[in-house]
């Protein structure tokens, strides 16, 4: 038996797979298909202080090994999330654990969903998204230094939860990003967001997402990813979670070796729900021809 | 195309779709799974008409017997009948596909219907050969090119009456579906439409197909194609704002 669990943020995940946001809306939408409480867990779509109706469509398309999006953070909004989507994850998800994707404008957008949502149940952390390529300003917090600490310091002191920040691959020194995290009390980094990207329609000189522009996910962004995330986990004590183009068992042990605990699946699941099953056992049979007894031992175990 | 798919065959109702793709990896040109309305459902069976348009579909296509397909479905929506017994269909361009399966499953579960197939090409070449269509759906399809090269000359709109049917049932280019949309306006006929948009997961989780639909009085709201369509009641639909 290979033992998947990894002890992150204060618990013990019975895995290291998690579902990234935006990628598996509030949970609900693919309980028919993926067996959700066998995994170490999922990330909500982001949640904003208001409702957001969200950018025009086209919002999505395929790119050359990928895909791109702009989505504009739509969502239900704090209450909304709180009174019917929260209860769902609580009774739904005994094993699995929910961290809730918070994205906002201001620092004080952060603050307010955090203590809005802080003594409900159902949920272990936060993310926050930092990054978020997609809306005006949405990557402000994790490209200014000065803002991004003031963003970690202001949401620490709002709540105890674990709080896990999402940055952008849009820095020189993501590393730099990740040590302000830390120092401003974060107890994680998640890494990677989307790139940003345009796709235009040459017949029509026109691009083909309605925003103009989007966020570039997918295989494409895998080592771009993993690049990050082992720039990252060398600068910080903190578990760095990895995210970008997982596919499989391999692209998440990649992302492991580069020093993440625990790894979130995105664009994947569009192509094949089974990917999360397929990565759990293609983990397990690593472990087995390896002889590997804890995948933990993986962790940061690249040899460079 | 067939494939083999008796699960999605078993429950397909008319106007709902599937998602195909390869899976994972992908290959160049289809990564994502594209969805495809459910033209056929006999048995295990299940068949997609699907039009070469760019890379997907020619990959799509060109799958050969033996191949295998993901197919993830039946999703969405449907074609409500109700108590309609005259049943006009407008049909589109590849919006030909819920068609070929609608007037048989009708007849199946709802009896009595009598179902009126207009079907329109920009040319000629591009009809589906009407014989397939009456041996596939059972009807004799009324079909319009914009060239006058086959059927009568001019498009799907230009001569409808919709005054003896009780239910008009749209899918094919969004043109065409305002039009439509225009024509019924007023004329107290119910009428749903399929509506496409570029998709990402297919079962709701993304947010990304979305159209912007009236909002009960309230203005209008987007509404995700994959969940709450594709097929919307014509009344209904504003297009994008
Ligand atoms: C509910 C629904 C039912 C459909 N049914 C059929 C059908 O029965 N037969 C058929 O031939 N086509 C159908 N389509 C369109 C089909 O999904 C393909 O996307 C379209 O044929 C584009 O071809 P491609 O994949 O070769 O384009 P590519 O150039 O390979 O596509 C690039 C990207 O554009 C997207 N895209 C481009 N045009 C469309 C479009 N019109 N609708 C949705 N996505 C688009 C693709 O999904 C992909 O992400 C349907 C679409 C929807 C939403
Ligand atoms: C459709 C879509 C919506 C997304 N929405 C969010 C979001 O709301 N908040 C966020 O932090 N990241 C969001 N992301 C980014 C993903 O969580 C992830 O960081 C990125 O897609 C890279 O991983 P992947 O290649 O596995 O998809 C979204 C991605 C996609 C494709
Ligand atoms: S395609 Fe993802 S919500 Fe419709």
């Amino acid at each position: 038996m290979v033992d998947l669990g990894q002890t992150v943020l204060g618990v013990e995940f019975q895995n290291p797979i998690l579902l990234a946001s935006g990628c598996c809306g509030y949970g609900e939408e693919y309980a028919g298909l993926i067996a959700l409480d066998e995994l170490g867990g999922l990330v909500t779509k982001a949640v904003t202080r208001e409702p957001r109706i969200g950018n025009p469509p086209p919002r999505v398309s395929e790119t050359p090994a990928g895909m791109i999006n702009a989505i504009g953070l739509a969502n239900v909004g704090l209450e909304r999330f709180r009174r019917e989507k929260l209860p769902w994850l609580r009774e739904n998800l005994r094993r699995a654990y929910v961290l809730v994707n918070v994205a906002g404008w201001t620092v004080e957008d952060f603050v307010h969903v955090v203590r809005g949502l802080d003594d409900a149940e159902g949920f272990l952390a936060y993310e926050l998204d930092a990054s978020c390529p997609n809306v005006e300003r949405g990557a402000e917090f994790a490209t200014d230094e000065a803002l991004l600490g003031q963003l970690v310091r202001s949401v620490r002191a709002a709540t105890q939860r674990p709080i896990v920040v999402k940055l952008s691959p849009q820095v020189p020194d993501i590393g730099r990003f990740a040590e302000i995290c830390e120092t401003e009390g974060a107890d994680g980094v998640s890494t990677i967001n989307t790139f940003p990207g345009l796709l235009i329609d040459v017949e029509r000189r026109r691009p083909i997402i309605g925003n103009v522009t989007g966020g570039i996910s997918g295989p494409a962004i895998r080592p771009m990813g993993v690049y990050a995330t082992w720039c990252a986990a060398r600068r910080v004590r903190i578990p760095v979670i990895g995210i970008g183009g997982i596919s499989g068992a391999a692209d998440a042990l990649e992302y492991m070796l580069a020093g993440a605990p625990l790894v979130q699946i995105g664009t994947a699941l569009f192509v094949d729900p089974e990917v999360v099953c397929q990565t759990l056992e293609g983990l397990r049979a690593y472990g087995e021809r390896h002889g590997v007894h804890r995948l933990a031992d993986l962790v940061g175990a690249l040899e460079a | 195309m067939e494939f083999a798919a008796p699960e999605i065959a078993g429950q397909a109702i008319p106007g709902q779709f599937v998602m195909i793709g390869l899976g994972l990896p992908g290959e160049p040109g289809l990564f994502l799974p594209r969805p495809m309305s459910i033209a056929q459902a006999e048995g295990e069976r299940l068949g997609l008409l699907i039009r070469i348009f760019g890379a997907g579909s020619r990959r799509l296509t060109a799958l050969e017997v033996g191949e295998r397909a993901l197919l993830l479905g039946p999703l969405g929506s449907f074609f409500d009948l109700g108590s309609a017994t005259r049943v006009l269909c407008v049909a589109g361009g590849v919006g030909l596909a819920p068609f070929l399966f609608l007037p048989r499953w009708a007849e199946r579960h709802a009896p009595g219907n009598r179902v009126h197939l207009v079907y329109g090409e920009r040319t000629a070449s591009a009809v589906f050969d009407p014989g397939r269509i009456h041996e596939l759906a059972g009807v004799e399809p009324e079909i319009w090119t914009e060239d006058g090269a086959m059927g009568r000359m001019g498009r799907v709109t230009d001569r409808l009456d919709v005054a003896r049917v009780d239910l008009v049932l749209g899918c094919g280019p969004v043109p065409m579906l305002k039009t439509l949309q225009a024509q019924i306006a007023g004329t107290g006929v119910p009428a749903q439409f399929s509506v496409e948009e570029r998709m990402g997961c297919g079962v709701g989780t993304c947010v990304g197909c979305v159209v912007a639909v009236e909002d009960g009085g309230r203005g209008w709201r987007y509404e995700r194609i994959c969940v709450e369509g594709p097929v919307f009641s014509a009344e209904r639909l504003r297009w994008s704002i």
